[in-house]
């Protein structure tokens, strides 16, 4: 479904991404692990797109100089500069790291807005999706997204993504912050949405929450691949262990 | 009576000055300091098409609307493109482009009687007994209306949603797939429009000339900076306070005092609470 080969990214000299190559199957959950700076959210923004807007923004106020190489594609067609919203439309979609909802908006103002792209009748379905998959969001609809609590606007940033319709899922730090409890709710959560028939590439720092509901997982290092494997074979592998299982 | 009436009236027309400027500015975060000249531009132009197109008044002043929108969204992707999110370069380019047209306009000699533009509406009216004529009482009308639409607009059409979002949240608004260029240009285009209604209703009270475009710009900062710039009731507050302000100081010190209300305010403000009476300190808060 999603293929990506050699990515690089710079930053003026630093590297960010260093030859990534990635691939994501239809109807899997794939996990991204790395620490703080890794490259996950630079990778993530990378395969959503957002890198190509803020490459633009930078290019044409002259500052920092941002440069992409390497190559993507997503069901056979070659994307690495195609714009956020192309990316959208076509069903690949980012819940970014750090629940970033509209605040001053309600929950329900929120999932409309997120139906920008999309047909009233397509984004009234996918709103009762989301009501289904947290059912807490609709009890909320009408509070303002600022005052729920970092668990709901973490569900709620989720639901966002989900209401634009994504085939690939691409979830930055979903778990970042949140008490254990929500952690394991939310990836049962994550689960489901793969059940609904979409596929999920999510990033962690801490392998254990996510872990039992993954098919595969990648380990990041410095912008580089270091490990992949299966769920079995993260588990099992000493170093993994160590670093991110916390034994 | 007739303080209450007349600081009603001059209130909302200050209200429709500023409402074009805000809006832009509470989207895109792009403060258009070429808005007084668009307002008085539109004028020009509704004249242009009343008197040497020889089109009648109810269909130049939506043409003039149109065009103003046009001329707005053009000098986003002509000027701004490049200097987007560089928030001096975007005041300096608008600034010019204001003076540019302002000077333009004087220099075809746009001052003078016989720049004026037909009222909507002829007669008048007593409330209690003070007389008002059916113009001011179409321009209050007209104001209300325009905050009405305005807030069904923004709350319950695709395009009115994505401004929300982008002025909350670029980059959520970005990764659903909204872009922020054609938001900052829609959001240009439709506060140049506002600039032009509030033109089509304000004008007809009076004689045109192209000095309005720097009063109009003064008023709106004066508003805008009193109000806080990111909430629609901080301008609407804004407005009546300088607008009964203005009313009051001319009433009981002196009429040439109209033009000082707007720039003490700014100056006071600025000093006790730049942030505007009604803004949030939304670094601070973003900081928390």
């Amino acid at each position: 479904m999603l293929e990506a080969k050699n990515l690089m990214v710079f930053f003026e000299n630093a590297l960010a991404l260093n030859d990534l190559s990635i691939e994501v199957r239809e109807g899997e959950i794939v996990a991204v692990l790395g620490s703080n700076s890794a490259g996950k959210t630079t990778l993530m923004n990378t395969l959503s797109g957002l890198i190509v807007d803020m490459k633009r923004k930078e290019d044409r106020k002259g500052g920092v100089r941002i440069t992409v190489m390497g190559s993507l594609h997503f069901k056979g067609e070659e994307m690495l500069f195609m714009k956020p919203s192309e990316r959208v439309k076509r069903g690949i979609v980012l819940s970014q790291e750090r629940h970033p909802v509209f605040r001053d908006s309600d929950v329900m103002e929120n999932l409309k807005i997120a139906g920008f792209l999309r047909s009233r009748a397509e984004t009234k379905a996918r709103i009762e999706l989301v009501f289904k998959l947290f059912p807490v969001l609709k009890r909320l609809k009408g509070r303002r997204a600022g005052l729920l609590s970092g668990g709901e606007q973490q569900m709620l940033a989720i639901g966002i993504a989900l209401v634009a319709n994504p085939h690939l899922l691409l979830m930055d730090e979903p778990l970042l912050g949140l008490s254990p409890m929500l952690q394991a709710d939310l990836a049962r959560a994550i689960k489901e949405i793969r059940n609904e028939g979409i596929t999920v590439l999510v990033t962690e720092q801490f392998a254990r929450p996510i872990l039992p509901i993954i098919d595969r997982g990648y380990v990041v290092e410095n912008g580089m691949l270091v490990f992949q494997g299966t769920r079995q074979e993260l588990a099992e592998n000493p170093e993994v262990k160590a670093a991110y299982l916390g034994l | 009576m007739s303080l209450l009436i007349y600081g009603l009236i001059n209130s909302i027309i200050l209200a429709l000055y500023t409402v074009g400027f805000s809006l832009t500015y509470g989207i895109s975060g792009l403060a258009n300091f070429a808005h007084g000249a668009l307002y008085i531009l539109s004028g020009y132009t509704a004249w242009s098409f009343l008197n040497i197109l020889g089109l009648p008044f109810w269909a130049s002043a939506p043409l003039a609307v149109i065009a103003t929108a046009l001329v707005g969204f053009l000098f986003y992707w002509v000027l701004l493109l490049r200097l987007r999110g560089i928030a001096l370069a975007e005041l300096i380019v608008t600034f010019a482009a204001g003076v540019a047209i302002l000077e333009l306009l004087t220099w075809k000699g746009f001052y003078g009687i016989r720049y004026s533009l037909p009222l909507f509406l002829r007669g008048g009216v007593e409330i209690g007994n003070v007389a008002v004529d059916y113009q001011r009482l179409f321009v209050v009308a007209t104001g209300i209306l325009l905050v009405i639409l305005l807030w069904l607009f923004v709350h319950h059409t695709k395009i009115g949603l994505a401004f929300r979002a982008m002025a909350q949240n670029e980059r959520t608004a970005l990764s659903i797939g909204i872009e922020s260029d054609w938001i900052g240009s829609l959001s240009l285009a439709l506060g140049s429009a506002l600039a032009a209604i509030a033109a089509m209703v304000v004008l007809p009270l009076g004689v045109m000339e192209s000095t309005i475009g720097y009063e109009v710009l003064i008023y709106a900062l004066a508003v805008a900076i009193v109000g806080g710039l990111e909430s629609t009731l901080g301008m609407i507050a804004g407005s009546f306070i300088i607008g009964y302000g203005q009313i009051l100081a001319a009433r009981y010190i002196g009429a040439k005092w109209m033009v000082i209300v707007p720039l003490a305010a700014i100056v006071l403000v600025l000093i006790v609470r730049p942030s505007g009476l009604f803004g949030k300190f939304k670094e601070l808060e973003e900081r928390v």
